[in-house]
């Protein structure tokens, strides 16, 4: 599915189950932390940074904080060099404490669990806006509001540009699709136009055999 | 037969005219993993227990397993055809099947697709497979019977209409022929029969289907199939399927018959879907809710009150049970559930006598209130006998001198047996069944050739239908043997021996003396 290009791979649901739990509860810890400290979306933009810019430009880096032969004392001294005075104390402490955990491998599942999150607490219901055709800034601006308020909803937007819709528009907010597109309106047409025919088609052969 | 192409097309063309674009409203999941006939699936945050869920192409599903951060369902159809990341839809209904008149006659799957070839099954009305049993206040007793043809059935362990008689017995004992049997004899008897096939051959149920074409029993049957290749899932919901159809006439106030063919196989399949969605196994790796599974399944044979139509869904449930062992734990839940068993032994069966049924330990809780009075007065303590018979014989084989009052009792207990031994396919009238019961009983066949017994009552019903059948009208019409009738029937026995007694002498005498006699 391409992507409009703001949509970032970190924020894409993760598919392991027990890897999301896990980074479910760091992140809850991370934003506690950044939410005392005052610096919240601070910290989650220098995290997402480093999990989505640094990181995939680094693949190597990446592969050393998964890896288990790399020893916590080893990691720890890899952050203090990457990241020391270049980010924020609470940013660098979070990062400590995954290595520490030995959980830095899941550092981009921490990162879009903590944005998920804290869309949570602001209110924010994430959405997906699926179209045809890329939309222009205004267009993106008028879908969101209007959705927004035909569902009564806050919104966090994501959008996405699928050629397979063929037209019109699909939203979906958390786990409800809202479902205008011209595909789906043809596949129902279809099937409701196989079911009549089939439909007549025996009811006549029925009161024809019948005596 | 040629269709009128432009009116099928105006139809559609009025449809298309009425389609309207609505917003198409869904809560969706994503396939995590999928494999064996199960799928766990990471959102569907709104789906309920037991709800129905589409995968993509059609693919039906019900979650099963609703877990903190994922739902486990069952793929009712190709789960080869749903691969991981798949989009998963609720549709907010439960799953529920066709019924009505349209299912008689087909060969259907669990979710009621045709199998046979003959077109869909058009119809306008559909059950859930899953509904509450009837309860205390919505039965009556049972006590109309249900008649299965088969004499040593109808007159020790009498089946009543809205009973849940089970069949158990080992492999090759002929459970399937009993249920078969009992849907052939229902013709004419206005019950609508229900064949559910599960975890069988397909060779198996071929040949129980043209069976029941041959003998015209297909006119008022339906076959609901889960073969042993079937996925797992279809082979769980295929007896709440069929019994979803069959309820549709007990709640008309029509009579039904439902075979479940076997349960044993459905247990297997339940622990396989339970034991893959890592739900705890308990003994012989059951899960905890397999009794509950066939409870809830048996508890939908009923007798409705007269309020409701007195309508009624008779079950003939099948148990497999392996080298004679009753106490495992499948066959003891089911025991326990239903209203008596006709247990089949295989060395009866290999003896020769057929159906192979052990009368010491067949019964059936509803007893004679399930008879006709008829039966029910020359049939009354020959279960007794018959197990009292079976322990002198035993004890005659010691080869101990026996007095003439036990050599009595076991020529009797000889006679009786060959006397119950009864072909397959071949159901009698329940009034000829009285007829040869009473003689047996009665100690008319005492002088009779034990290989000459089928032969004695074969003729002896001929006897009475062509030559006394004003005391078959008699039975018939008054479902009793009262004094009057009884005294009928001892003068057609007499008269009957005597011509029999003259055809054996005739027989000794010479071929050409018996085509005289005759």
């Amino acid at each position: 599915m391409p992507s409009s290009g703001d949509q970032s791979t970190a924020d894409k649901p993760v598919t392991d189950i027990g890897v999301q739990r896990l980074a479910r509860v760091y992140a809850q810890a991370i934003l506690d932390a950044a939410g005392n400290a005052g610096c919240r979306n601070e910290v989650l933009d220098e995290l997402r940074a480093l999990a989505t810019e640094v990181l995939p430009k680094v693949p190597a880096a990446a592969k050393v904080f998964a890896s288990p032969r790399v020893s916590v004392e080893e990691k720890g001294a890899m952050i203090d060099k990457i990241c020391a005075g270049r980010v924020l104390p609470t940013t660098l402490h979070s990062l400590h404490v995954l290595a520490r955990h030995d959980r830095l491998g899941l550092l981009a599942n921490v990162v879009a669990a903590a944005g998920q999150l804290a869309d949570e607490r602001d209110g924010l219901q994430r959405a997906e806006f699926t179209t045809a055709v890329p939309l222009d800034a205004a267009e993106r601006e008028q879908v969101v509001a209007d959705t927004a308020k035909a569902l009564g909803l806050r919104l966090a937007p994501t959008f996405t540009v699928n050629p397979d819709v063929l037209g019109g528009l699909v939203v979906r907010v958390e786990d409800t699709v809202y479902d205008q597109s011209v595909a789906t309106g043809l596949q129902r047409l279809g099937r409701s136009l196989k079911q009549r025919s089939i439909h007549e088609i025996q009811y006549r052969r029925d009161r024809l055999g019948t005596p | 037969m040629k269709f009128n192409t432009d009116e099928i097309a105006s139809v559609l063309r009025e449809e298309i005219d009425r389609f309207e674009r609505k917003i198409d409203v869904r809560d969706v999941g994503r396939v995590l993993e999928v494999g064996d006939g199960i799928a766990r699936v990471w959102g569907l945050q709104g789906v309920m227990a037991g709800e129905m869920v589409e995968f993509p192409g059609g693919i039906t599903g019900l979650a099963f397993n609703l877990e903190e951060n994922s739902v486990g369902v069952i793929i009712l159809g190709d789960y080869l055809k749903v691969t991981e990341g798949d989009e998963v839809r609720s549709t907010g209904k439960l799953l529920s099947v066709p019924v009505g008149e349209a299912v008689i006659g087909r060969v259907l799957d669990p979710l009621g697709n045709p199998l046979d070839g003959k077109g869909p099954v058009i119809s306008d009305e559909r059950r859930p497979v899953e509904t509450l049993a009837p309860g205390v206040a919505e039965r009556s007793p049972v006590r109309e019977p249900l008649q299965t043809g088969i004499k040593a059935i109808d007159a020790m362990t009498p089946i009543g209409r809205g009973q849940r008689e089970l069949i158990i017995g080992d492999r090759k004992t002929g459970k399937t022929a009993i249920g078969i049997d009992a849907i052939i004899n229902q013709k004419n008897s206005g019950v609508k029969c229900f064949y559910v096939a599960v975890g069988q051959k397909d060779s198996s149920v071929a040949v129980a289907i043209d069976t029941l074409r041959k003998y015209g029993a297909m006119d008022y049957t339906t076959v609901i199939v889960a073969g042993a290749s079937t996925a797992a899932p279809l082979q769980y919901i295929a007896p709440y399927s069929g019994t979803a159809m069959a309820e549709y006439f007990m709640y008309k106030g029509e009579h039904a018959l439902i075979v479940y063919d076997d349960l044993s196989k459905q247990a297997t399949a339940y622990r396989q879907l339970s034991l893959l969605m890592r739900r705890p196994p308990g003994r012989e790796a059951y899960p905890g809710d397999v009794f509950y599974a066939h409870s809830r399944l048996l508890e939908r044979s009923a007798k409705l009150s007269a309020e409701l139509g007195s309508g009624s869904l008779t079950s003939l449930p099948i148990i497999e049970t392996l080298e004679g062992e009753v106490s495992a734990y499948i066959p003891t839940n089911v025991i326990s559930i239903t209203d008596g068993q006709i247990y089949l032994q295989p060395d009866l069966f290999f003896a020769g006598q057929r159906p192979a049924m052990n009368v010491g330990i067949s019964v059936s809780r509803v007893g004679g209130a399930a008879q006709t009075k008829a039966m029910k007065k020359v049939a009354g303590g020959l279960r007794l006998d018959l197990a009292s018979f079976r322990e002198l014989e035993a004890f005659a084989q010691l080869g101990t001198d026996l007095d003439a009052a036990t050599q009595q009792r076991l020529d009797r207990g000889y006679r009786m047996v060959e006397l119950l031994k009864q072909g397959q396919f071949a159901p009698m009238d329940v009034v000829d069944q009285v007829f040869s019961i009473y003689a047996g009983t009665r100690g008319h066949l005492d002088a009779v050739k034990r290989e000459d017994v089928a032969t004695w009552e074969k003729d002896f019903i001929t006897f009475v239908r062509d030559q006394v059948p004003e005391l078959r009208a008699r039975v018939v019409n008054s479902k009793e043997l009262d004094a009057e009738g009884e005294r009928m029937l001892e003068a057609a026995i007499a008269e009957f021996k005597r011509q029999w007694a003259a055809r054996e002498s005739g027989a000794k005498a010479g071929p050409k003396a018996v085509a005289a006699a005759r």
